[in-house]
């Protein structure tokens, strides 16, 4: 869907933003972009709707370079979200949603049916948000409106750059979450730029690690976790490697002593673990239900049921792993104060 | 009750035509600014030179200063100079050509200046946001600068305007007419009658125009600046 072939960026005054970056984007797939500001992140993503015009190199979108595309209409097909400050603060929230479709010279009717049908899938009622104003809204409000705003045309592709980075820790898990349902409902092409390594991990199909322009590792957030291509990599996901690996591990690879067959129960019980969910996500369950066994399904079928005690083992284990991965680190002890 | 009857029915006419001698060279003044100032102050605002922007904001600067009773004179000045160096009677050295030259020379410092610190206060982000969701340049200053930037045009455009009352007084001096002549006139002969006719309206009309702009402002300001309490 979006490839870029030995990208480049270089300023007039010499500086590299990009360096010779090549990846592709397949459709439907979240990438993330991750790094340290002045890794080229951002720089690499603004090349794509041409905010950023690249100095070397070809970027297709759909098999077309975008340099034979004029910007504004490239644009109008490629949705756009950045901080809460991106909100218009002149136009009300129904306004900021319909600037794109009015671009593109939407019926009026039309504009009116996507603006209410977006505040409600981003969860803010249209009847009492559509005429706020940005500056009436919280910060976890606007950018539930910056996310119904880039997809309001409905493109393909939807950039994002550090979406949820103004927010605080719970707003911005919530969001996350929500996204990530979301996400599975619309199947965008997503770019997201991003410097935190356990939002990236946590949003991403694939993470493309980036340093001094230059790409580090482009991999599935497990990989990246498990297998880090160079030091550079491993340094990055340092202290957090150990939540890293209970965001990365499932369930799968607690060991067949910890599933038990126990018995199938008639009826879906409505808590369950599938066998990709996350041995974090598995652990907030035993801590929410206060259960000792959770039942397993994969799809419909039952599989076997989890034990609290197996899970903890594993986990345990995990703790073990990246303690010893990351040597002298002490990160992942403090990490481990947490859990216990 | 009998005093303020005879006031009008001594100076009510001459009042009344003195005020809108003195209201049309004011808006059309004011209008004249508007029209050059506006457009300016985006162009500066959007310009990549710093030195012209600096040039330009400098020339409408030097003539704030100036005392706008002399900046009426040296229009005068300007205007009798300019026809020896023609060789012709082009312009009238009296009467309205001048006045509203001073006049507009005196209401354009304030527009371009809130224009252009307007139009840059701008939060850059939302510019890039608004390019990157495809909008044109013109689209961009239309909808989201222009808006973002009204509030401090139209304050220029207030302070102007009342100002430009003020000085349109002095005009009468040229022969421009205006509520300065009943002043003037009052004072020479010192009827404090007559510099009431005149003095009262003047004052009287920069309130209103004032109260009037920020009705007009508040008109203009985009929906999302308009409600500012949260329901």
């Amino acid at each position: 869907m979006i490839t870029f072939e030995n990208v480049c960026k270089t300023y007039p005054d010499g500086t590299e933003a990009v360096c010779d970056l090549t990846l592709e984007v397949a459709e439907g797939e979240t990438l993330v972009l991750l790094g340290t500001s002045g890794s080229g992140k951002t720089t690499t993503m603004k090349m794509v709707n041409r905010l950023i015009e690249p100095t070397g190199g070809r970027i297709l979108v759909n098999g077309l370079d975008i340099m034979d595309q004029d910007p504004i209409y490239l644009r109008r097909k490629i949705g756009y979200a950045i901080q809460h400050i991106g909100l218009f603060p002149h136009m009300t929230v129904a306004e900021n949603i319909a600037v794109v479709p009015k671009l593109l010279q939407w019926a009026q009717k039309d504009i009116d049916d996507r603006i209410d049908m977006l505040l409600e899938t981003v969860g803010l009622e249209p009847g009492e948000f559509r005429s706020r104003s940005a500056f009436q809204l919280s910060g976890g409000q606007k950018q539930r409106v910056g996310v119904a705003r880039s997809l309001a045309a409905d493109p393909p592709i939807v950039l994002m750059d550090e979406p949820f980075g103004a927010l605080d820790p719970i707003t911005r898990e919530q969001l996350q979450d929500e996204f990530l349902e979301l996400e599975s409902v619309i199947q965008k092409t997503i770019i997201f730029v991003t410097h935190d390594v356990v939002e990236a991990v946590k949003m991403g199909d694939r993470v493309a690690l980036l340093d001094e322009g230059r790409l580090q590792q482009l991999a599935a957030p497990s990989e990246l976790v498990e297998s880090p291509a160079n030091e550079f990599v491993d340094q990055f996901l340092g202290k957090h490697r150990f939540q890293l690996s209970l965001m990365t591990q499932t369930v799968r690879s607690v060991g067949p002593e910890a599933i038990r067959s126990g018995y199938k129960p008639d009826t879906r019980p409505t808590v369950s673990v599938g066998l990709r969910t996350s041995l974090v996500d598995a652990l907030d369950l035993f801590k929410k239900t206060g259960a000792a066994t959770l039942p397993i399904y994969e799809q419909r079928r039952y599989v076997g049921e989890l034990a609290k005690r197996g899970l903890l083992h594993t986990i345990t284990e995990v703790l073990g792993e990246t303690e010893s991965f990351s040597g002298e680190s002490n990160g992942g002890q403090d990490e481990a104060g947490g859990v216990s | 009750m009998n005093a303020i009857a005879k006031f009008f029915a001594d100076y009510g006419a001459e009042m009344l035509q003195s005020t809108r001698e003195h209201v049309i060279l004011t808006l059309i003044a004011v209008l004249i600014a508007c029209a050059v100032a506006i457009p300016l102050g985006v162009l500066l605002a959007r310009c990549r030179f710093k030195l012209l922007v600096n040039i330009v904001m400098g020339l409408a600067s030097i003539i704030q200063p100036i005392p706008s009773l002399a900046l009426v004179a040296l229009t005068v000045v300007l205007f009798y100079l300019i026809n020896g160096l023609l060789g012709i009677r082009l312009l009238a050295t009296l009467g309205t050509g001048p006045a509203l030259v001073a006049l507009v020379a005196y209401a354009l410092l304030p527009i371009l200046r809130n224009t252009f610190i307007g139009i840059r206060q701008v939060d850059p982000t939302v510019v890039e946001v608004a390019t990157g969701m495809g909008m044109t340049h013109r689209q961009i200053l239309f909808s989201v600068q222009l808006p973002l930037a009204l509030p401090f045009i139209m304050a220029g455009v207030r302070i102007s305007t009342v100002w430009t009352i003020g000085v349109a007084t002095l005009v009468s001096l040229v022969g421009a007419g205006g509520l300065g002549d009943l002043i003037f006139r009052g004072l020479s002969s010192y009827k404090i009658h007559l510099i009431m006719a005149g003095a009262g309206p003047a004052a009287v009309l920069a309130l209103m125009l004032d109260w009037l702009l920020g009705r007009l402002e508040e008109w203009l300001a985009p929906s999302g600046l308009r409600n500012t309490n949260p329901q």
